[in-house]
C-alpha cells in the first residue's frame, strides 16, 4: 500500500470512529470538528529523487472523547496491512485521563518515502478527497499543509457558513453551485443564483450477492439518490439550454466517499456502460464517458464523469459548449435496528470499495427505477425551465419588434426623437438593441426579487479586517482570486500550488462572502435548508420554506406553457 | 286573380304607429338621446398619437429599470357596470383596473400581444386602410393561439384609448343578414337595396354607410337564421311592408353552438343606427328560451363584454314581441313541442333574473317566471305545428297589430 490510499483510510477510520462514539449524543446531527493534515518532506538521505515525508494527522479541538488510544493504533495498523511506513502515535494521555469532558487531543505520525512527482499526485488525490468529505459534512474542517524542502502551502477545507440540504442521515449536502462547476463564461449579472436544488429519490434497498455475503451484517444497505442541475436552471440564460456533462458522486455510510480501486479512472463496469443508470436516449441525450478529469482545479472532482453530445435527431440543442452539469450522487447508507459497531461500519465501507458493481448489479433494477425517476424529475424542471425561459424570449421578441414597428413607421419626428434620447440611442439600431436588452434586465429583476435561491449580489460583502489585509496580501502577490464574492468554495487555492513553487501565503476564505461573525451567524442559522427526505417528514426552523419556494416557482414558470393568455 | 298590392292596410299599423308615438314622446322627454360616454368616434391623428404616447410610456419605464405595464379596465366584472334605463349597462367612470405586467410569467406573453395588435392597428390607420379581427389573427395565428384572445385584446385596446373599434380600422366580420325596406349606400360607394328576395349581408362598416332610406314601420330582429330564412321564403317583409326584418348569424354560424344567435357587433350596430337614426320601433323575435331572452337583452341593454361602447350599441327601446311563455298556454300548443329545461338553462334563467335591469321590466320578468315554473323551452319552430306558415300567417301579424308586445 502507498500513495495517497493509507491517508485516506485513516480519516475515513477516525471519522467512522468519531462518528460512533457520538452517535449516543447527538444521533442524526452533523458531526463537527477539525482535523489538522501536514507533510513535511525533505530529500531522502538514503535514495536518490525521492522525498522523506512525515504526515502529521491531528486534531485541533477535542472531537475523539473515549478514544482508546492503543486500542486505535492497533485498529489502524490492521486495516493499513501492507503500510510499511512507520506509525506513531502521540497524545496527552495525562490529561485524557484527567479530562472530565472526556475528550481528548491527538495527534498520528506516519513517514514514507516517495517520489516528488508521486507526492504531488498524492496531495491532490487528498485535496480532492477532503473537498469530497466536506460537501456531506460540512461542519468539518481541514487544514492541509504541505512543505517540500522548506516551500510552504496551505489550504484550509469547510463549507461551514455554506447553504446545505440536509440529509435524514446526519449528513448533509452543500448546495452552493461552485463546488461542482466553474462559473460560467459570461456576465456576472446572468447567473443570479449560487446554489444547485436536489431532488432526493425513493431510498431503494440494496441487495448483497451471495458470493459476496458473509460478513454477518444486521442491518441493510439503502440507496439514496440525489440529483441536482448545475448551476440553477431557474434563472439562466441562452448559454444554460443544455446539458453537456454529467458528475456522479459516491458516498458510503456517514457521508464518507467510496473509494474505488484506480479512483482516477471509473474502472467499474457499471460506469462503464453508459446506460446502466440511466436510459439516456429517453431524454434525447448521448452519453460518452469522461475520461478527463483534472485533479488540479478548485472543483471537487466526481467519482464517474460523462459528457454529453447532441444527439442526431435534436437540432434544437445550443451547441454553446457550456452548458449544464447534471449531479448525481449515490448515497449508500447501512440501517440497523441494532446499534451499529464501529467495526460493521467499516466493513459495509470495505465492502462497498471491493464489490460496489456486484451489490449495484444485483438490484440493478431497483436501483435504475429509483435513479431514473430523480434524474427525470430535474431533466423535467430543466425541460420547464427552458420551455418557459424560450417562451419568455419569443414575447419579448414580439414587443421590440411591435415597438420598433411603430417607431420606425411613425411620421412624427418629436415622438422619433423622444424615444431615442429617452434611451440614449443615436439610431434604430441602437434603439433596438437598447430596447431588447432594457426587457431582458426588467424581467430578470423579476426573477432576482422573487428567486427563493441564495441569489448573488453584484454588491461586495461585508469584509471584516482579517479578510481584508489577506485581500490585501492576495493583490500584492498578485494571485488569482476565485470568481464571485458570496457563497465561496471552502477551500482557496494559492495560484499554481505547485510545490516547488515559493508562495508562502496563506488565506483563510470565508464562506457566504466573508461576512461578519454576526452575519455570519445569521447566515448559518438562515442558510441551512430543510431536509428533503422523500417523505418529507422532516423539517427545521424556516425549513422547507426555500425549497417549497423554489418548486413554486418552477410551478409559475409552468405557467409560461398554459395555452393562451386570458386578457 | 287580381294583383294584390304589397303590404297590409294602413290600419293595421295603427297599433304599431301609437307606439312609435309613444317612444319618441320617452326620448323628448328624457331629453333627446343620451350623451355617448366612454367611447367617441376619433380621428385617424388622434388614434395615432394615443398609440405612440403609450409607446412612450413603455420606453420611458424601460429607461427608469422599470418593467412596463398596461393598465386595463376590468371590462368583464359587475363592479364596474351600472345599469341606466336609457342606456343600459355600461361601465362606469371610475372603475377597477388591472395590470397587465412585462415582467410577470402569466401575462408578459399577453402584454406583448398588445403591442403586437397596437402595431398593427397604427399601420391600419396610417395607411387608412381596414382589417377584420379575422385577418388580424390570421397574421399570426400561431402566436394568437385563437381568435377569442385577438377579440379580447383589441377589447382591451379600444377600452384603453377609449376609442369604439372602428376607430381603430378594425372591422367586424359580419355575420348578420337584412332584409325589407331600406337602402343606403356604403362608404365605398356601393349602393345597397335590402328588398330583393333574397337578403342582404349586414355591412362590415356601419359607420361609413351613409344615404339611409326606409319608409319601416318596424324593425323586427329574428334570433334564429331558420326562422329568417322562413319569413323570406313566406315573403313576410312583403306581406307586413313596409319592414325591415334583420338577423344576427347567418346559416354558417348558425351551425355552431357557439354563437349561435349571440348578435355580432355589426348587426347590433345597425340596429342602434338604424333606431337613432327613424326612431322606428324594434321588436325581438326570440325563441322562449333564457338563451333568446339572453340575446334579446344583449341588444336591449347590452353586454358585460361590450359595456365599454353601450352608449353606441344598445337600444333600450327594443320590445320582445314573442315568443313569449306566455303565448305556449294562450296558443295551446302542443307539450309534445316543448322541451324541458336543463339545468344550464335554469342557471341562465337565475342569472338574468338577478341582473339590474329585470327590476324595470315586471311583464319580462313575469314571462320569465312561468317559464321557470314550468321548467320547459320552446322554440319559435313550435308554431309550426299548429300550421307551417302559423308564424308568418297569423302570429305574427296579430301580434303586431294588437301590441302583443311587452
Amino acid at each position: 500500500m502507498h500513495g495517497n490510499r493509507p491517508y485516506k483510510l485513516i480519516l475515513k477510520y477516525l471519522i467512522i470512529h468519531w462518528k460512533c462514539e457520538t452517535a449516543e449524543v447527538s444521533k442524526g446531527a452533523l458531526l463537527e470538528g477539525q482535523l489538522v493534515i501536514s507533510i513535511e518532506a525533505l530529500n531522502s538521505k538514503h535514495q536518490a529523487n525521492t522525498l522523506h515525508c512525515v504526515t502529521t494527522i491531528a486534531s485541533a479541538g477535542s472531537i475523539y472523547g473515549g478514544l482508546v488510544l492503543k486500542k486505535f493504533l492497533k485498529e489502524i495498523q490492521s486495516i493499513l496491512h501492507g503500510f510499511s511506513a512507520k506509525l506513531n502515535w502521540t497524545s496527552e494521555e495525562a490529561s485524557y485521563s484527567q479530562d472530565t469532558s472526556g475528550v481528548t487531543p491527538f495527534q498520528m505520525i506516519f513517514e514514507v518515502d516517495e517520489k516528488p512527482k508521486t507526492l504531488m499526485t498524492d496531495c491532490l488525490i487528498i485535496k480532492n478527497f477532503l473537498h469530497k468529505i466536506i460537501i456531506v459534512l460540512p461542519k468539518i474542517r481541514f487544514n492541509f499543509s504541505v512543505k517540500v524542502n522548506g516551500i510552504f502551502s496551505m489550504e484550509i477545507f469547510e463549507a461551514e457558513n455554506e447553504p446545505t440540504l440536509n440529509l435524514s442521515n446526519g449528513i448533509a449536502l452543500v448546495v452552493n453551485y461552485q463546488h461542482y462547476v466553474s462559473a460560467p463564461k459570461f456576465g456576472t449579472t446572468e447567473l443570479l443564483c449560487s446554489r444547485i436544488h436536489p431532488v432526493l429519490g425513493h431510498p431503494v434497498v440494496l441487495f448483497i450477492p451471495d458470493d459476496v455475503a458473509g460478513m454477518g451484517l444486521l442491518g441493510e444497505l439503502i440507496l439514496t439518490p440525489a440529483a441536482a442541475l448545475c448551476p440553477c436552471p431557474k434563472v439562466f440564460s441562452n448559454q444554460l439550454n443544455r446539458i453537456s456533462s454529467i458528475s456522479i458522486f459516491l458516498y458510503g455510510p456517514l457521508g464518507l466517499p467510496l473509494i474505488l480501486p484506480s479512483q482516477e479512472q471509473p474502472t467499474a463496469a457499471i460506469f462503464k456502460d453508459t446506460s446502466y443508470f440511466i436510459d439516456w436516449k429517453k431524454y434525447h441525450l448521448c452519453v460518452v464517458p469522461n475520461l478527463d478529469l483534472n485533479l488540479d482545479g478548485d472543483l471537487v472532482l466526481p467519482d464517474v464523469s460523462y459528457q454529453v453530445e447532441s444527439s442526431e435527431g435534436d437540432q434544437s440543442q445550443n451547441m454553446d459548449p457550456q452548458g449544464q452539469t447534471l449531479l448525481l450522487f449515490l448515497f449508500v447508507d447501512f440501517h440497523s435496528r441494532f446499534p451499529v459497531q464501529q467495526m460493521e461500519l467499516w466493513g459495509v465501507q470495505t465492502l462497498l470499495t471491493t464489490h460496489l458493481s456486484a451489490i449495484f448489479m444485483e438490484s440493478h433494477s431497483a436501483v435504475q427505477d429509483s435513479i431514473q425517476i430523480t434524474v427525470g424529475q430535474v431533466l423535467e424542471h430543466h425541460h420547464q425551465a427552458v420551455k418557459a425561459h424560450q417562451k419568455l424570449q419569443a414575447s419579448l421578441s414580439v414587443a421590440v419588434n411591435s415597438i420598433m414597428s411603430i417607431m420606425t413607421g411613425s411620421t412624427s419626428s418629436s415622438f422619433r426623437k423622444i424615444c431615442l434620447q429617452t434611451l440614449q440611442a443615436t439610431d434604430t439600431q441602437e434603439f433596438r438593441t437598447k430596447l431588447h436588452k432594457s426587457f431582458h434586465e426588467t424581467t430578470q429583476h423579476r426573477f432576482l426579487h422573487h428567486c427563493s435561491c441564495e441569489v448573488k449580489q453584484q454588491l461586495l460583502p461585508e469584509r471584516d479586517d482579517a479578510e481584508q489585509s489577506t485581500e490585501d496580501a492576495h493583490e500584492n502577490s498578485s494571485l488569482e482570486l476565485l470568481a464571485g464574492t458570496s457563497g465561496q468554495v471552502g477551500n482557496k487555492r494559492l495560484k499554481g500550488s505547485s510545490l516547488h513553487q515559493g508562495v508562502e501565503e496563506t488565506r483563510a476564505f470565508r464562506s457566504a462572502g466573508a461576512l461578519s461573525p454576526s452575519e455570519a451567524a445569521r447566515r448559518r442559522a438562515e442558510a441551512t435548508v430543510s431536509p428533503l427526505t422523500p417523505s418529507r417528514s422532516r423539517t427545521g426552523p424556516g425549513s422547507g420554506l426555500e425549497d417549497a419556494l423554489w418548486l413554486q416557482e418552477v410551478s409559475n414558470l409552468s405557467e409560461w406553457l398554459s395555452p393562451g393568455p386570458r386578457p | 286573380m287580381a294583383f294584390a298590392p304589397s303590404g297590409p292596410e294602413a290600419s293595421f299599423f295603427e297599433v304599431l304607429d301609437q307606439h312609435r308615438a309613444s317612444l319618441l314622446a320617452t326620448l323628448r322627454r328624457g331629453g333627446g338621446e343620451p350623451a355617448g360616454g366612454g367611447t367617441r368616434l376619433a380621428s385617424s391623428s388622434e388614434v395615432l398619437a394615443s398609440i405612440e404616447n403609450i409607446i412612450q410610456d413603455v420606453i420611458t419605464s424601460l429607461a427608469r429599470n422599470e418593467a412596463p405595464a398596461f393598465t386595463i379596465d376590468n371590462r368583464s366584472s359587475w363592479e364596474n357596470i351600472k345599469f341606466e334605463d336609457s342606456v343600459g349597462l355600461h361601465m362606469i367612470s371610475h372603475c377597477t383596473t388591472r395590470k397587465i405586467k412585462s415582467d410577470s410569467p402569466k401575462s408578459v406573453k399577453n402584454f406583448a400581444l398588445i403591442l403586437k395588435i397596437l402595431s398593427t392597428i397604427y399601420k391600419l390607420v396610417q395607411s387608412n386602410t381596414y382589417a377584420t379581427k379575422r385577418d388580424i389573427y390570421y397574421t399570426d395565428s400561431q402566436l394568437f393561439g385563437n381568435q377569442t384572445v385577438v377579440d379580447n385584446i383589441i377589447n382591451d385596446i379600444s377600452c384603453m384609448l377609449k376609442v369604439p373599434r372602428r376607430s381603430l380600422h378594425i372591422l367586424s366580420t359580419s355575420k348578420g343578414l337584412i332584409a325589407g325596406n331600406l337602402r343606403y349606400i356604403e362608404e365605398d360607394g356601393t349602393k345597397v337595396n335590402c328588398t330583393c328576395a333574397t337578403a342582404v349581408p349586414v355591412s362590415s362598416n356601419i359607420q361609413g354607410i351613409r344615404n339611409l332610406i326606409t319608409d319601416a314601420k318596424f324593425l323586427l330582429i329574428v334570433e334564429k337564421d331558420a326562422t329568417f330564412q322562413r319569413l323570406l321564403d313566406d315573403n313576410f317583409c312583403n306581406k307586413m311592408s313596409p319592414c325591415i326584418m334583420v338577423t344576427p348569424t347567418s346559416v354558417f354560424y348558425h351551425l355552431k353552438l357557439k354563437g349561435k344567435g349571440v348578435p355580432d357587433l355589426n348587426t347590433r350596430l345597425l340596429v342602434k343606427k338604424l333606431w337613432d337614426t327613424f326612431h322606428i320601433p324594434v321588436f325581438s323575435l326570440v325563441d322562449a328560451d333564457p338563451h333568446g331572452i339572453e340575446i334579446m337583452c344583449i341588444y336591449k341593454y347590452g353586454s358585460m363584454a361590450m359595456s365599454f361602447e353601450a352608449h353606441n350599441l344598445t337600444v333600450p327601446a327594443i320590445r320582445w314581441l314573442g315568443l313569449l311563455p306566455s303565448d305556449i298556454k294562450r296558443l295551446n300548443i302542443p307539450k309534445s313541442t316543448l322541451i324541458p329545461m336543463t339545468k344550464r338553462d335554469q342557471m341562465k334563467l337565475d342569472s338574468i333574473l338577478k341582473r339590474p335591469y329585470v327590476t324595470c321590466q315586471p311583464f319580462w320578468r313575469k314571462e320569465m317566471e312561468i317559464m321557470g315554473d314550468s321548467k320547459m323551452k320552446a322554440e319559435i319552430q313550435a308554431l309550426t305545428f299548429l300550421s307551417s306558415d302559423y308564424l308568418s300567417r297569423v302570429y305574427l301579424p296579430n301580434k303586431l297589430k294588437f301590441g302583443g308586445w311587452i
